[in-house]
């Protein structure tokens, strides 16, 4: 599994990524002089969209990476070769996701190293009264990884079922919108705003908030650009269940992944 | 060969098209520009991780929009703000980002004064302090908006009882107080004007202040010399010509805002411009 793992993360780097990530890391640039626009709030301003642009850059990488990787290797038959050698295809499977994922996981780390920079200049133009929480901006782009190495999961399971290479982008990218949105729906349908809307479509929203991986709780781009206070145990809760969801999918997708066949 | 004369040509098109193509979107008025903004409820689930990048989007196009206005002529705008699309835009991006001090201060800083919609301000500053419990600022410009224009001494009292509490500054405080009575006004406006000038950093909303305080100042002026004239005559004088005839003033102050001052019935000192620039009826008002 190792081994798979380390291939794919060179078959990353191979594939230059990380040039098309340099690209967009340039916005990085103009994000001081961006900020600077701000009448009251630079440094805020200038960790917002750093933080934006992260997501961003980790979203495009989640969908792509993680949607193609095995649709690729079966398309060009490479899993045949591998599969061929005595790999149990679950480890194959894992091995490919543990390679996108530290690959994600590196490209966070330079771009959390980015915007610390980014920020500590920004917050020389115009310092903010409020100084910044540095602790939380870490917290924030580190959640922020484990959200979008959850979409990865999530791709994977949609590449074990799917022939095409659009249902796993298309599919993560809706799983990404409407994962994003449960939290809000869930919190509509309990106020009393919502007591017109049909049983039926309350219970299905409560369905779905329960199914599908809620986004929400992973965003903490309010805490660190404002120093809002973090809960420990909504991290703590946060990060169980990033590691019992992204488990289920996992096993789903190897569960697949050994049923289907190959041709 | 035939491939540089096709790009030639391709080019020439595009030279010929970006002119009237620059001129028709710059004509847009601000509600086309922006776009249809829906309600913040609807946005935030569509935005997913980037509801606050959304919200600062917002308030910046607010800000450009306001920004292109300073093409003034004279004391006329070149266009009539529209000041529902903008009131609504800032309100949609405080939804999205309830913490966000741009909307807060720009909501203060233009809607208050140009649009007069103390009210729905303060409704914006009131939610906004319940998010930025240790900001001294927003309870600061609800105490001058329930002082200044609402006359609500009570409700400013707390405000700046609350300002004071939060930013250590005492003085902040007796603001209320100080100021309650209808002479004190002025003072009051200018003090706040000048608080709010100083700490300006964009170009368009500096001067904006900057007008304000030479009004006020004006204003000011007119205001001691009808004091001085009162110690002396024991009564009001009743006009500015008067004032300057017998030599309280030593020259016609002037509106910035293109208007005429005079005293009122109430012995108040008022600008035919009420302290707002004359704006030219042009398509694209649809501020109401």
């Amino acid at each position: 599994m190792l081994s798979v793992a380390r291939v794919t993360l060179k078959g990353v780097f191979r594939d230059r990524v990380f040039q098309g990530i340099f690209m967009a890391a340039l916005l990085f640039l103009f994000i001081p002089s961006v900020a600077s626009l701000s009448m009251r709030q630079v440094t805020e301003l200038s960790i917002s969209l750093s933080l934006s642009l992260i997501s961003f850059i980790l979203l495009l990488l989640a969908v792509f990476l993680g949607g193609a990787s095995l649709w690729k290797d079966m398309e060009r038959r490479y899993s045949f070769s591998v599969l061929a050698l005595p790999i149990k295809r679950s480890d194959y499977l894992l091995g490919k996701f543990c390679g996108v994922a530290l690959f994600l996981l590196l490209t966070v780390l330079l771009l959390w190293a980015v915007t610390s920079l980014v920020v500590f200049f920004a917050s020389g133009i115009y310092p903010s009264p409020r100084p910044v929480a540095w602790h939380y901006l870490f917290l924030a782009v580190f959640y922020d990884s484990l959200k979008y190495i959850l979409l990865v999961a999530v791709a994977f399971l949609f590449s074990t079922v799917s022939t095409s290479f659009f249902l796993p982008i298309f599919g993560t990218i809706a799983i990404f919108l409407v994962g994003s949105a449960t939290q809000e729906a869930y919190d509509f349908i309990h106020t009393p705003l919502a007591k017109d809307i049909p049983a039926v479509v309350k219970g299905a929203a409560t369905g779905l908030y329960y199914i599908l991986p809620n986004f929400t709780a992973f965003d903490l781009k309010l805490n660190a650009i404002y120093g809002v206070q973090v809960s420990g145990q909504g991290l703590l809760l946060t990060f169980g269940y990033f590691l019992v969801y992204t488990a289920i999918v996992l096993f789903l997708a190897t569960v697949v992944f050994s049923r289907r066949e190959l041709k | 060969m035939k491939k540089y004369i096709f790009l030639s040509m391709l080019t020439a098109g595009y030279l010929f098209l970006i002119t009237p193509f620059t001129t028709y979107m710059r004509s847009k008025p601000f509600i086309e520009k922006l776009g249809y903004v829906p309600q913040a409820e609807v946005l935030k689930f569509v935005a997913a991780d980037q509801k606050v990048f959304l919200a600062d989007s917002l308030v910046l196009k607010s800000l450009f929009y306001f920004g292109s206005l300073a093409g003034r002529s004279g004391a006329e705008l070149v266009l009539p703000p529209d000041y529902f699309s903008l009131y609504k835009t800032i309100e949609t991006a405080v939804k999205l980002d309830p913490y966000n001090l741009d909307a807060y201060y720009f909501a203060q800083a233009v809607m208050v004064w140009d649009a007069k919609r103390v009210k729905e301000a303060n409704a914006l500053l009131e939610y906004g302090t319940k998010y930025r419990d240790w900001d001294y600022q927003l309870p600061f410009f609800l105490g001058f908006n329930y002082a200044y224009f609402l006359k609500d001494y009570q409700n400013a009292a707390k405000h700046y009882q609350k300002a004071a509490d939060l930013s250590g500054e005492p003085l902040l405080a007796k603001l209320a107080g100080r100021y309650m009575y209808e002479s004190g006004q002025t003072d009051l406006a200018l003090a706040y004007l000048s608080t709010m000038e100083k700490s300006a950093r964009n170009a368009a909303i500096k001067k904006e202040f900057q007008e304000r305080i030479a009004a006020f100042s004006a204003v000011k002026r007119i205001e001691t010399a009808m004091a001085d004239y009162k110690r002396d005559f024991g009564t009001v004088s009743r006009s500015i010509d008067e004032l300057l005839r017998k030599g309280y003033l030593k020259d016609l102050p002037v509106d910035p805002y293109g208007g005429q001052f005079f005293i009122d019935e109430s012995g108040q000192v008022r600008s035919t411009s009420k302290f707002a620039f004359h704006v030219e009826k042009s398509a694209g008002n649809r501020g109401k």
